[in-house]
């Protein structure tokens, strides 16, 4: 019974996780799919919000929901920025140069928050500091069903926008063939940045979760978004959003797994062996769809 | 209608445009006929804006649209169905259709329906990716995604391109019937017995250049075109 026991409550723990980062990868996803840039000032932009509502809440500002639109409006405009300096210019052009200005963005922003908020950690109010639910033998933290529930309810929301508004049509004409949406008029540059804001404000819901979760935030939390967004959205074939949330979901489980069977420190060693394995094995599901 | 003046578009340093100019008269079919490598693919990317011009004039309908965004073309009247189709592969039919009406705001239903009239293959499969229709369906759906914008000129690059006999005369069979209804149309095309039947006016375009300009009876009186394009000796 015991190791069935830890399948389960493992399993159930990786779920959690891999729901953030389900959530940090459909905003990734979002953008990289539309631009075919890796933004790597996304999780900094984060980061940025997130410290920006921080900083209100040792100031003046009470309440996780007043502090939630604090770290989104933020996150909104730190994303929009982004877009502007790096991307913007950019369009049509390199794309390692948008991506050496979203890594030299994300130094700025880093900079930016630390030098508001110099102390290596802060404390953020907690989502919620009770005991865990017991379900049976297993435990499960109520944070966590938030976290799920976020993903499930930011997925089905990404999904509508996508396929029932005019916004959406224009966004996956955009990701299916550029050159045909530029030829139906659709104007790349202004779609883009509503790209940026709808991919910000994913980021922003998965990183106040985060956050809150954890009680704490560091500036860490800006490199920690970038890369798991970036590593889920691989795993689960990068571009495609259903891929990026169940390659979050498999990220998760992979950490969890890895962490209690080989321990802690093969907890990220097990991902990137197996990002590794995928990238030089390139099963049909792991390319980039065609973009002309 | 449109007007094209010693334009000039380059790759690089290489200049695949070297001083076109042509026009394309309100109610007309007119043809552009040319070798692979002539640039014409590369004109009619520049018309739609794809591609900055170097130098020369595009004026549309009175208006300078040369080096103009694609998104102001399309608004100022322009549609381009492109070489190969492109249509949005992972996208249904529909939202093909959809995503041709972009600019609009009204009346894109009643549009959708006509078009599926003129269509009904399209019709039988709305709910279906583009990317699983087959070649000729995939021409027609550009052809309609193009028209869902309402243009006033209809620019298309290659229609017959790997498409079956039979799906050729389909596709004319469409464009005669676009123009019975009032469209001008501008038309990229290798097969010029099939453009014989349906374009007033013709020019040949040979690497980078405009070398011959006329209706089709002196296309079919000038020697070289016919051994090239025709097939035929006299």
């Amino acid at each position: 019974m015991e190791p069935l026991v830890d399948f389960l409550q493992n399993t159930l723990d990786g779920i959690a996780l891999g729901a953030s980062y389900a959530l940090l990868a459909l905003g990734f996803t979002l953008i990289f799919g539309v631009l075919r840039r890796a933004n790597l000032s996304y999780g900094p932009a984060i980061m940025l919000g997130l410290y920006v509502a921080t900083w209100a809440h040792l100031h003046f500002a009470h309440g996780l929901a007043v502090l939630f639109l604090i770290a989104l409006a933020s996150t909104v405009l730190a994303g929009a920025y982004v877009e502007r300096l790096c991307f913007a210019p950019h369009r049509g052009g390199s794309a390692v140069a948008a991506m050496v200005a979203s890594f030299a963005l994300w130094m700025q922003l880093e900079e930016i928050a630390t030098l508001a908020l110099p102390r290596h950690l802060y404390e953020f109010p907690a989502l919620y500091d009770g005991p865990a639910l017991s379900l049976g033998p297993l435990a499960v933290r109520p944070e966590a069903l938030v976290m799920l529930a976020a993903a499930i309810t930011v997925a089905a929301a990404l999904w509508a926008i996508l396929h029932r508004t005019r916004f959406g049509t224009a966004v996956r004409a955009l990701i299916d063939a550029p050159r045909a949406a530029a030829l139906c008029g659709i104007h790349a540059g202004a779609v883009s940045i509503q790209v940026f804001a709808l991919a910000s404000a994913i980021g922003a819901i998965a990183g106040f979760l985060i956050v809150a979760s954890h009680a704490q935030v560091t500036p860490m939390l800006g490199m920690w978004s970038t890369l798991k967004g970036m590593l889920a959205m691989m795993l689960g074939g990068l571009g495609s959003l259903p891929g990026a949330v169940i390659g979050g979901l498999a990220l998760g489980l992979i950490e969890a797994h890895s962490q209690w069977y080989l321990g802690p420190q093969f907890r990220d060693f097990v991902a990137y062996l197996l990002l590794f394995a995928l990238l030089a094995l390139r099963p049909p599901w792991m390319s980039t769809r065609s973009a002309s | 209608m449109l007007s094209v003046r010693d334009l000039v578009t380059a790759y690089g340093k290489i200049e695949a445009l070297r001083g076109v100019s042509l026009d394309v008269a309100q109610g007309s079919i007119t043809c552009l006929l040319g070798p692979n490598g002539a640039g014409k693919t590369t004109l009619m990317m520049t018309l739609a804006g794809i591609l900055k011009p170097r130098r020369g004039r595009v004026e549309f309908s009175g208006r300078r649209l040369d080096g103009v965004a694609p998104h102001r073309i399309v608004a100022s009247g322009i549609a381009l169905v492109p070489e190969n189709r492109l249509v949005f592969p992972n996208m249904t039919v529909l939202e093909n259709l959809h995503a041709g009406a972009y600019q609009r705001r009204g009346g894109i239903e009643h549009d959708i329906e006509r078009l599926f009239g003129r269509f009904p293959r399209l019709k039988e499969r709305a709910a279906q990716p583009a990317g699983t229709l087959s070649g000729g369906e995939q021409q027609m759906l550009a052809v309609a995604r193009a028209l869902m914008s309402r243009p006033s000129l209809l620019l298309m690059d290659e229609p017959s391109l790997g498409l079956a006999p039979l799906v050729v005369e389909e596709i004319f069979k469409i464009i005669a019937e676009l123009h019975r209804d009032g469209a001008t149309i501008f038309l990229v095309e290798q097969n010029a017995h099939m453009a014989l039947k349906v374009a007033q006016h013709f020019y040949l375009m040979e690497q980078g250049r405009i070398t011959f300009s006329g209706d089709p009876g002196s296309l079919a009186e000038d020697e070289v075109i016919r051994r090239a394009y025709l097939g035929t000796a006299r």
